[in-house]
């Protein structure tokens, strides 16, 4: 596919698509009538029989549900004027995940009025808590994406809290996770077509508004469109479509972020062009993953669920394309930046400081004893907690300070509230090193794991700089290039989990965080480790103050801007890279400590650095300690603790006015 | 495991747990207060971080002082029944070790999965690693062998070979109950969801239990490391004449949504419901799950052939 310099039209991508799907159709039906899975005497034809209740409907579908997706993203990322907007980010998938989890776990005869109509509640009510959470501010683009970020982080942790208690229950949850379009009859199809048909009814009346709000939300509404109520009407359009695929087939999120942003890099530039396109291409990918799946991967023994597969082929695309990309939204409109008053009077800083420090020695000392009853220390004393209490919880500690300074970075440099490091694919690329090596050579140490990981991370690390080093390491480029590898690495794990060996349920353990494998030694290396990265940081304040300035500004006053961008984004690579083998990938807390520190309104640069890390301490000592109380004496993961302690916090914040810039 | 090690651990574990009777009272984990450690001789007093472990301990008569989730053994493994005095050890991903190290035990079972945290555990007390997991084709040979070795280490090889012969007695009755049946292929599966089923093939202890009672799989197909793959249900067409088993539970909606597909109803066992569903049998069981496994399945069949 050589782009040269020819224009590119949305065609060039999808003549050659439909060729192909024409093609691996022609060998499905020819081997449906060759009979060649004929092997038992029967006395109907299994190969017809196949053909048209298992393999033409699950065609159907795949069609069907890429372009649903598809057009889904396509509504997001106009409305939302966000490239990074997907159904998955607004929480839909999320919600709908946990509901079945719920549902799955504690009343399972109720999956039986409707695993559709649970898994669609589930996603209306992860939008109603979204919408309900940004309502303020016309649903703008920042409140609606972060809102919808942190509701999805909030209901995939607690999921995945109910999925290891009960995991011998929840296996289907796995594969629903990852996206199966496997059929056996054609109720299902048929059932889907109505719902997306009547989902899609109201853009008609939609249409003209979504197309003059590319000028902008103010212009907008000068000329008449009243913003807040098209956004809501488009958000709800957008999340039923993709909530009715879900609920059908499970989770299939990559061609809902992919398709659109490849219309756009294919010259669809209009947003009807985009809408429509998105919606062909969409399909077309689907429908080729699915039907090269079934023509490739049927004589394997291996299952393979398809949603997975979708983001292991849309990955490379995006990430060939990414060179190509241009932000049709203004990167102002994500900004997040250190422009507004501080809110904390100087004298209080000092006092904030010292409350999270001793509030941190608390954290350490609140335990349970044998027979559940609270007490301070453990029950044989100091001895206990030394052994056992202390390196999880400096770990942890460590791990939450080295993220939130990586997470403050970060955000800095992409001018992006939602950059954390998971965003970045380093926290992904750990996690697929540590599965990789966990399915290929069993289970292995502590310490070769962490090796293992940092291996991992920092490959991905050196992908993405190779990757965005073109475009001068722009943010939003290495931002998209992160997600593209997350999705690629989230597959890969998607697919490793569905086998549902022992193994699986190790990863899962260790998605969610589980510090159970840190000793001493661990904690040592953890704590070290942390010095030695943030004490850098501290130095390079400067360029922290001024990168988010613009390149111009930074060049003006002697930056070197190129440099010191290289320079921080290692860092920030590394402190993730060293954190999450300790605290698992689902490193919230690198995420929300910023955002706490903008809250604060710490103004000067090495103090937010400094305050960063102690937020990030502070949130992953309560996880801890939540970790090791509430259900005692089962332990919770402390990770997925962490994301259920800091989102409450953080949606505190969020009713409050965002001080951004 | 020496008895001279015990004698020495003796004094301070009684002190400990004549110390924490009061508020034993308060809020009962009565396991710490189970065995009165002092009477003489001592059973060392072990903590099993695997179920396979666990059941094969009780039915060589010691059990177990603390155990992995117990809180869900009745629903997975339901026999042997747990000790009700059996402390929780929490998530088997995020084993409670101050309450393992609270307890300390004089003997720690783990299982290869766990063989990460061994450094830890050897703190605690000393850590035996015993695999039910091993590729070796015959996963009820390679039950018997660890019922063996832990016979050993729990000083029980007497009742470990008892145990044993009874096993093969139990099989040896269940396989002549099996003959004078007219059976079928038999084709184990559980559902995942309304579209997928994990098959139990070759490798597998199901399997192996029936190759041992004389009856044959079903599934004759290479599956993976453990003895089972997920499948979508489709790919059982070409099946042909079996009997198909699962076990409980099955998701909830399951089987109507089977119902509208034309091609389970085309499927040998759905026409002429040849289908049962057997009580919970544990897939990564020992041999006591291996047992109840072949006991259920016998039971079923000759209800229905009768």
């Amino acid at each position: 596919m050589n782009m040269g310099s020819r224009e590119l039209r949305p065609w060039h991508l999808a003549l050659p698509l439909l060729l192909m799907n024409l093609a691996l159709c022609a060998v499905l039906v020819s081997r449906a009538f060759g009979g060649d899975c004929l092997s038992a005497p029967i006395d109907y034809d299994v190969g017809k029989m196949v053909l048209f209740h298992a393999v033409l409907p699950r065609l159907a579908m795949a069609i069907l549900c890429g372009f649903a997706l598809a057009f889904s993203g396509a509504i997001l990322q106009q409305v939302l004027r966000n490239p990074l907007a997907s159904p998955t980010t607004l929480g839909v998938d999320a919600g709908a995940r946990l509901s079945l989890a719920i549902t799955g776990a504690f009343i399972p005869a109720s999956l039986g009025i409707g695993r559709d109509l649970v898994a669609i509640l589930g996603s209306l009510s992860a939008l109603g808590l979204v919408v309900f959470l940004s309502r303020g501010r016309n649903f703008s683009s920042i409140n609606l994406v972060l809102a919808g970020l942190v509701v999805s982080l909030f209901a995939g942790a607690v999921s995945v809290i109910i999925t290891l208690a009960n995991d011998r229950y929840l296996v289907g949850l796995f594969v629903w996770g990852s996206g199966s379009l496997s059929q056996i009859s054609w109720v299902p199809f048929l059932e889907l077509v109505p719902r997306i048909a009547l989902s899609l009814l109201p853009l008609i009346f939609l249409w003209r508004a979504l197309e003059v709000l590319e000028i902008g939300d103010e212009s907008s509404s000068s000329v008449g469109v009243r913003v807040a109520r098209l956004r809501f009407f488009a958000v709800a359009v957008a999340v039923l479509l993709s909530a009715f695929v879900t609920a059908s087939v499970g989770v299939i999120g990559f061609i809902g972020l992919c398709a659109p942003m490849i219309a756009r890099l294919a010259g669809a530039r209009r947003f009807r062009d985009r809408l429509v396109w998105s919606g062909v291409l969409g399909a077309m990918l689907l429908w080729l993953t699915d039907a090269a799946l079934q023509v490739f991967g049927g004589q394997s023994s291996a299952f393979l669920p398809t949603g997975a597969v979708t983001a292991l082929l849309g990955a490379p695309l995006l990430l060939f394309m990414l060179p190509r990309l241009r932000f049709f939204a203004p990167p102002q409109a994500l900004a997040v930046g250190m422009a507004g008053k501080p809110v904390l009077p100087p004298r209080l800083v000092s006092l904030v400081l010292i409350a999270i420090v001793l509030l941190l020695g608390l954290t350490l000392l609140v335990g349970r004893g044998p027979f559940g009853a609270w007490q301070l220390l453990g029950p044989s004393g100091l001895e206990a907690v030394w052994l056992w209490r202390v390196p999880r919880w400096s770990a942890a500690c460590a791990a939450g300070a080295m993220l939130g300074v990586a997470g403050l970075i970060l955000q800095r440099l992409t001018g992006n509230a939602m950059a954390s490091p998971e965003i970045l694919g380093i926290s992904a690329g750990v996690i697929l090193a540590v599965a990789g090596a966990l399915f290929f050579f069993g289970a292995f140490g502590a310490s070769v794991q962490y090796l293992v990981g940092t291996l991992g991370g920092l490959s991905v690390l050196v992908l993405i700089l190779a990757l965005a080093r073109r475009s001068g390491f722009a943010p939003e480029r290495v931002l998209l290039a992160g997600i593209a590898m997350t999705a690629l690495i989230d597959a890969v794990v998607g697919v490793l989990s569905a086998t549902g060996d022992p193994n699986a349920i190790l990863l899962l353990g260790w998605l969610a965080g589980s510090t159970s494998g840190v000793g001493v030694a661990e904690a040592q290396f953890a704590l070290v480790a942390a010095a030695v990265l943030i004490l850098p940081v501290l130095l390079m304040a400067r360029w922290l103050t001024i990168l988010p300035l613009g390149a111009p500004t930074a060049q003006s006053v002697g930056v070197p801007t190129k440099k010191a961008r290289l320079t921080l984004l290692v860092i920030a690579a590394l402190l993730t890279v060293t954190a999450t083998p300790i605290v698992g990938p689902l490193t919230f807390v690198g995420l929300m400590a910023p955002i706490i520190v903008v809250y604060l309104g710490l103004a000067n640069t090495t103090l937010a650095i400094g305050a960063s890390a102690l937020t990030g301490a502070l949130l992953m000592a309560l996880a801890d300690a939540a970790a090791r109380t509430i259900a005692f004496p089962i332990l919770l993961p402390t990770g997925v603790t962490a994301a259920i302690v800091s989102c409450p916090v953080l949606l505190i914040l969020l009713q409050r006015r965002w001080r951004f810039a | 495991m020496g008895n001279a090690d015990l004698g020495i651990a003796a004094p301070d574990k009684c002190l400990r747990t004549v110390d924490l009777g009061r508020r034993a009272l308060l809020l009962a984990t009565p396991a710490l207060l189970a065995r009165p450690v002092w009477s003489a001789p001592a059973e060392p007093r072990v903590a099993a971080l695997d179920w396979a472990l666990t059941e094969t301990m009780i039915v060589l008569g010691h059990d177990p002082i603390a155990v992995v989730a117990a809180a869900d053994w009745p629903r997975f493994v339901v026999e042997p029944a747990l000790p009700a005095t059996t402390a929780d050890l929490g998530l088997q991903q995020e084993i409670n070790f101050e309450l393992l190290a609270y307890l300390s035990p004089d003997l720690v079972l783990i299982s290869p999965f766990l063989q990460r945290l061994a450094p830890q555990i050897e703190l605690i007390a000393e850590t035996v690693n015993l695999s039910i997991y091993e590729d070796t084709g015959s996963p009820l040979a390679l039950r018997e062998t660890v019922t063996r070795d832990l016979g050993v280490r729990l000083g029980r090889d007497a009742e470990a070979s008892r145990f044993l012969s009874e096993t093969a007695a139990d099989f040896d009755a269940l396989a002549a109950r099996a003959a004078s049946l007219q059976h079928r292929p038999i084709l184990v599966v559980t559902f995942v969801d309304s579209r997928h089923v994990r098959v139990y093939g070759p490798a597998s202890l199901f399997h192996n239990v029936l190759s041992r009672l004389g009856m044959q799989n079903a599934w004759t197909r290479e599956v993976g490391y453990f003895g089972f793959d997920m499948v979508g249900i489709e790919e059982l067409a070409t099946i042909g004449d079996a009997h198909l088993v699962t076990f409980d539970p099955v998701p909830a909606g399951v089987l109507p949504r089977l119902a509208e597909s034309p091609i389970w109803s085309q499927l040998d066992f759905a026409r002429f419901d040849r289908i049962s569903i057997l009580p919970p049998v544990l897939m990564f069981g020992a041999l006591p799950s291996a047992l109840r496994f072949g006991r259920l399945l016998i039971d079923e069949l000759e209800s229905r052939s009768t």
